[in-house]
């Protein structure tokens, strides 16, 4: 083999593509020729140096939890509806209290442990429903960025009518809604879009007194909570908590009816 | 086999190469993780399409669409350079490497030098010498001829190797011998 032959496979001998007998009869060519085989050792000095210098990301343990979690929150899907209540009553009768001192210390501690317990399970719910509808690919049913469409949709499909408000001019730009599901009582959905993050926003007729706690994480999700002009309003999204504390809460602050 | 256990078990090992490849196309560590989020998203949606033994470039090849899509919405700039264009304008600044690397030429890293590169040769370079993929597979997952992945090799290789801080390694390490 000559340098004309061997040179165009010089390279490509450095990243393993050439093997058999070109393999061989190149090999043997590097041997004899310091031009083709100052071309190759090039390609494997900047290698050694690559590896050495430029760092390979691995990665964080908080995205991977997160895909986790989406995955084993697609995955639980078809059961999530059954498991809701048991997990419920289920927190109640674990540890360390069973059947009858659980019974009395619930007397005592009361409306105010079911009352924190249940809104555990609307924030989890809620994050619930926004996974499955992004993997499902149905985050709007009604896919508008005009409020005075996306409300009569909603309206027409529940029995409240919730206050619909596009906040492009803050950077949540309305994309639409959708019907879906909360403490198995059909609730709307706002899907608004911040840069390029997408914002679920729950919306029910005032149920809880005060929203408590405010604010959670849930599964690498961030979910605030707020009540006002007569609703429950519970955000869900990974944009950042004070970022969407701050939009749930300018929603439920403005006139209701625009 | 269900379709989730499916990407648990084919799908999430190659977390990391999907991480990485992201990270070093967004240049950006928030950006990366919205897009490998995404492209798991997407992943979990076709999973019944993958084939053993494949996931990895199948996984790379979701991850970069979902790279490129992201660049759309929020970089649009960054895709909108004609490719040719680019190879002329490297290969004219291959005569004037000071063109390319102005910014800190002295002091810049290799890995600055890695991340400055034009995107399509960044993507080439990350898959073939951190990914250590074969030419085919960078080709389907880049979606080019595997004769555009040599010359895209070849072109990133020779930026980097004429990046200043290289050439004074190379200049101290083998001064007298060529
Ligand atoms: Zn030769």
């Amino acid at each position: 083999m000559n340098c004309n032959e061997a040179a165009p496979m010089v390279v490509a001998h450095a990243d393993g593509e050439v093997d058999g007998l070109r393999g061989h009869s190149l090999k043997k060519h590097l041997k004899e020729c310091a031009t083709c085989a100052g071309k190759h050792q090039a390609v494997l000095d900047l290698r050694t140096k690559l590896r050495a210098e430029v760092p390979y990301h691995h990665a964080p343990q908080s995205l991977r939890d997160r895909v986790l979690a989406t995955v084993r929150a697609a995955e639980g899907r078809s059961s999530v509806a059954r498991r809701g209540t048991g997990e419920r009553w289920g927190w109640l009768l674990s540890g360390a209290l069973g059947g009858c001192a659980a019974t009395v210390l619930a007397w005592f501690v009361g409306t105010a442990v079911l009352e924190w317990r249940n809104s555990e399970d609307l924030a989890t719910e809620a994050v619930t429903a926004h996974v499955r509808a992004t993997l499902g690919g149905h985050l709007t049913e009604v896919a508008s960025s005009d409020q005075h469409t996306v409300k009569p949709w909603l309206s027409a499909r529940l029995d409240f009518s919730p206050p619909v408000r596009d906040l492009a001019s803050e950077g949540f730009a309305l994309t639409g809604g959708r019907r879906d599901y909360l403490g198995g009582q059909p609730v709307a959905v706002l899907v608004y879009r911040y840069r390029d993050h997408m914002v679920d926003v729950f919306v029910r007729p005032q149920q809880s007194r005060a929203a408590t706690p405010p604010l959670r994480s849930i599964r690498g999700f961030n979910v605030a909570r707020t009540t006002g002009t007569a609703m429950d309003w519970v955000a869900v999204s990974d944009v950042n908590p004070d970022t969407l504390t701050a939009f749930v809460q300018r929603l439920a602050r403005e006139d209701a009816s625009p | 086999m269900t379709g989730h256990s499916r990407f648990e078990e084919q799908v999430l090992p190659h977390l990391d190469a999907a991480y990485n490849l992201a990270r070093w196309l967004t240049r950006d560590a928030h950006d990366a993780e919205d897009v490998v989020q995404d492209a798991c998203v997407r992943a979990m949606r076709y999973v019944d399409a993958l084939r053993a033994g494949d996931a990895k470039a199948w996984f790379l090849t979701i991850v970069r669409h979902a790279c490129y899509d992201w660049f759309r919405r929020n970089r649009p700039p960054e895709i909108a350079a004609d490719e040719g264009a680019i190879d002329a304008a490297v290969d004219t600044a291959a005569l004037s490497p000071e063109q390319i690397f102005t910014r800190g030429a002295e002091t810049r890293a290799l890995q600055d030098a890695v991340a400055a590169l034009p995107l399509p040769y960044r993507e080439v370079l990350i898959l073939r010498e951190l990914e250590e993929l074969s030419y085919k597979e960078i080709a389907r997952i880049a979606d080019i001829p595997v004769g555009t992945v040599m010359s895209r090799l070849s072109r990133a290789r020779a930026l980097l190797q004429r990046s200043p801080l290289l050439q004074a390694i190379d200049g101290q390490s083998s001064r007298g011998e060529r």
